[in-house]
């Protein structure tokens, strides 16, 4: 599902922030990605969405050569990776059904699909009854689960969450992790990078510790260092 | 690319709608501008029309009597061709005039009622070696006692004057607008420049789910038409305004000889409107578009 080989990100400046990374990811894997604050997660997540291209090395994403993609075609390598972000990134002038209805709408999925995912995804994610709120009135957990609604109401192949529970204290961060797995059950890839010591250590997936842009370990079942 | 209309419909106004203020200062800087060009493309179309008979070098025409006789015809005729002074003479015969008459007044077929090709003088319109004014005066009066001629007009100073005032005033009309255009350009780029910014965070998710460019493109494109557009509708509306004040301020068939009503056709203005129309959408889209690319490919 994800592949690279001998990837290596450097920034203008001269900043290395991966370098020289090789691995696979199978279908419906969950991956844990660590390590300290600059060592290079944001940058491979960054990088499998095609934020960002490699300075060298290649990268297969869904079976395709996502560096060497056109412009034009990003877009549709998009629409099957759902992204989660620490800072949510909901639209506040939309309600939580608007806000996912939002991601369907653009990329041009007709209204009869709009009108039954959207309550589907809300149901999943337990926000069937807050589907009018705007973002500013719920939880940070809350808002959360609406960005996890968004980032799948498409069925993506793929999901990758940066420190999706940052913002959230324990308990909230434990209902996301929940969804999270209900999620790669159903068969979509997660890649997930935190700082969460705890959560890792309960979940016991494969887990990718970075330093420096080095991938310095590589385990399955494994904990946070 | 399956976009619901909907959905750009309802982007665009929610745009427009949001930066009202800007909006209209871009709207209505189009229309100033459109205006202008409309004004000084009338103002051409207009005299170009009042002076078709003087176009070529004609310097001067000697009108013959309807009733006059063939004989009086050829001899005014046969003279005019072997004056050393004279370089080229056309003669118009009545239906000539007839045509030409019609073609003046299309806009009025009523006055081209009254009117029949029997009553119109014919006339032989005359290009003189020299557009010296004291020679061509001479031949004019010379011409002016031949038998059969009823009148001989000359292209004076009035209609000189008119076409060099017009010349200029269109020149420099035409220039200002180009000026206003280029500033209704960078104005219509900076308002899509702030609604693109103001909807920055939902061009980060669009960009984020897989929205294509197109997609992200067409809303801004739509709101930059229609400043444009709305900007030259009005404009046309103004000069649909102007149009009856420039016509009665300026020499009306009095001097039919010398002129043909200052009139314009419908067929020229509708010609001038949709050159208006079009250049008011071409510019709103072009500068929304520069706009979005500056942002999306930054
Ligand atoms: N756009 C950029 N331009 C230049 N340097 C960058 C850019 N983004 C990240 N970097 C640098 O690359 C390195 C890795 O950054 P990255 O954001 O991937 O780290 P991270 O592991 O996500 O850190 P954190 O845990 O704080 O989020 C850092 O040294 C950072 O300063
Ligand atoms: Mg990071």
């Amino acid at each position: 599902m994800i592949r690279l080989e001998s990837v290596s990100k450097v920034y203008k400046g001269d900043v290395t922030a991966l370098r020289d990374a090789s691995l696979n990811i199978d279908k419906g894997e969950f991956v844990f990605l660590v390590g300290a604050s600059g060592s290079g997660k944001s940058t491979f997540i960054r990088l499998l969405n095609r934020e960002e291209t490699p300075t060298t090395g290649k990268i297969w994403v869904a079976g395709k050569d996502v560096g060497a993609l056109s412009g034009s075609k990003v877009p549709f390598l998009r629409r099957n990776i759902g992204c989660v972000f620490q800072d949510f990134k909901l639209l506040p002038s939309k309600t939580v059904a608007e806000n996912v209805a939002f991601s369907l709408e653009v990329i041009g999925r007709p209204r009869s699909v709009i009108r039954t995912q959207v309550p589907a995804i809300l149901e999943l994610v337990g926000l069937g009854d807050k589907a009018e709120r705007f973002p500013n009135e719920l939880s940070g957990g809350e808002q959360q689960r609406v960005s996890v609604a968004r980032a799948f109401v498409n069925r993506p192949l793929i999901l990758l969450a940066d420190e999706p529970t940052g913002n959230l204290d324990p308990a909230t961060s434990v209902g996301i992790m929940r969804l999270l797995e209900r999620i790669n059950k159903t068969g979509t890839t997660v890649v997930m990078a935190t700082h969460d010591r705890s959560i890792v250590d309960t979940m016991r997936r494969r887990v990718i510790e970075l330093e420096h842009g080095d991938i310095i370990r590589d385990q399955s079942r494994g904990v946070y260092n | 690319m399956a976009m619901n209309l909907d959905y750009a419909v309802r982007e665009t106004w929610t745009n427009l709608r949001r930066n009202i203020v800007i909006s209209i200062a871009s709207v209505l800087c189009v229309t100033v501008s459109l205006s202008l060009v409309g004004v000084a493309l009338m103002a051409r179309q207009g005299v170009e029309r009042a002076t078709q008979r003087w176009q070529d070098g004609v310097e001067f025409i000697v009108f013959v009597a309807p009733d006059a006789s063939s004989d009086q015809i050829d001899a005014v005729g046969s003279s005019l061709e072997a004056n050393p002074l004279v370089e080229r003479v056309t003669y118009f015969d009545q239906q000539q005039a007839y045509e030409e008459f019609s073609e003046m007044f299309a806009d009025s077929p009523d006055m081209v009622e009254t009117v029949t090709p029997d009553i119109l003088p014919p006339s032989y319109r005359v290009v003189p070696t020299s557009t010296d004014l004291a020679s061509v005066e001479e031949l004019v009066q010379q011409y002016e006692v031949q038998p059969g001629v009823i009148q001989v007009a000359r292209s004076t100073e009035a209609i000189v004057a008119i076409k060099d005032v017009s010349d200029f005033l269109t020149g420099w009309a035409l220039g200002v607008a180009l000026v206003l255009l280029v500033v209704a350009v960078l104005i219509i780029l900076t308002t899509i420049q702030l609604a693109i910014f103001t909807r920055r965070r939902e061009i980060e998710v669009m960009r984020l789910v897989g929205a294509s460019k197109a997609f992200i493109r067409v809303p801004f494109m739509a709101e930059g038409l229609v400043q444009g557009l709305v900007g030259a509708l009005l404009a046309i509306g103004a000069l649909r305004i102007f149009q009856p004040v420039f016509e009665n301020s300026l020499p009306s068939s009095d001097q039919l000889v010398l002129f043909s009503e200052f009139t314009f056709s419908g067929v020229d203005m509708l010609w001038t409107y949709l050159l208006l129309g079009g250049v008011g959408a071409g510019i709103g889209t072009a500068a929304a578009a520069i706009a979005v690319s500056w942002f999306l490919d930054a």
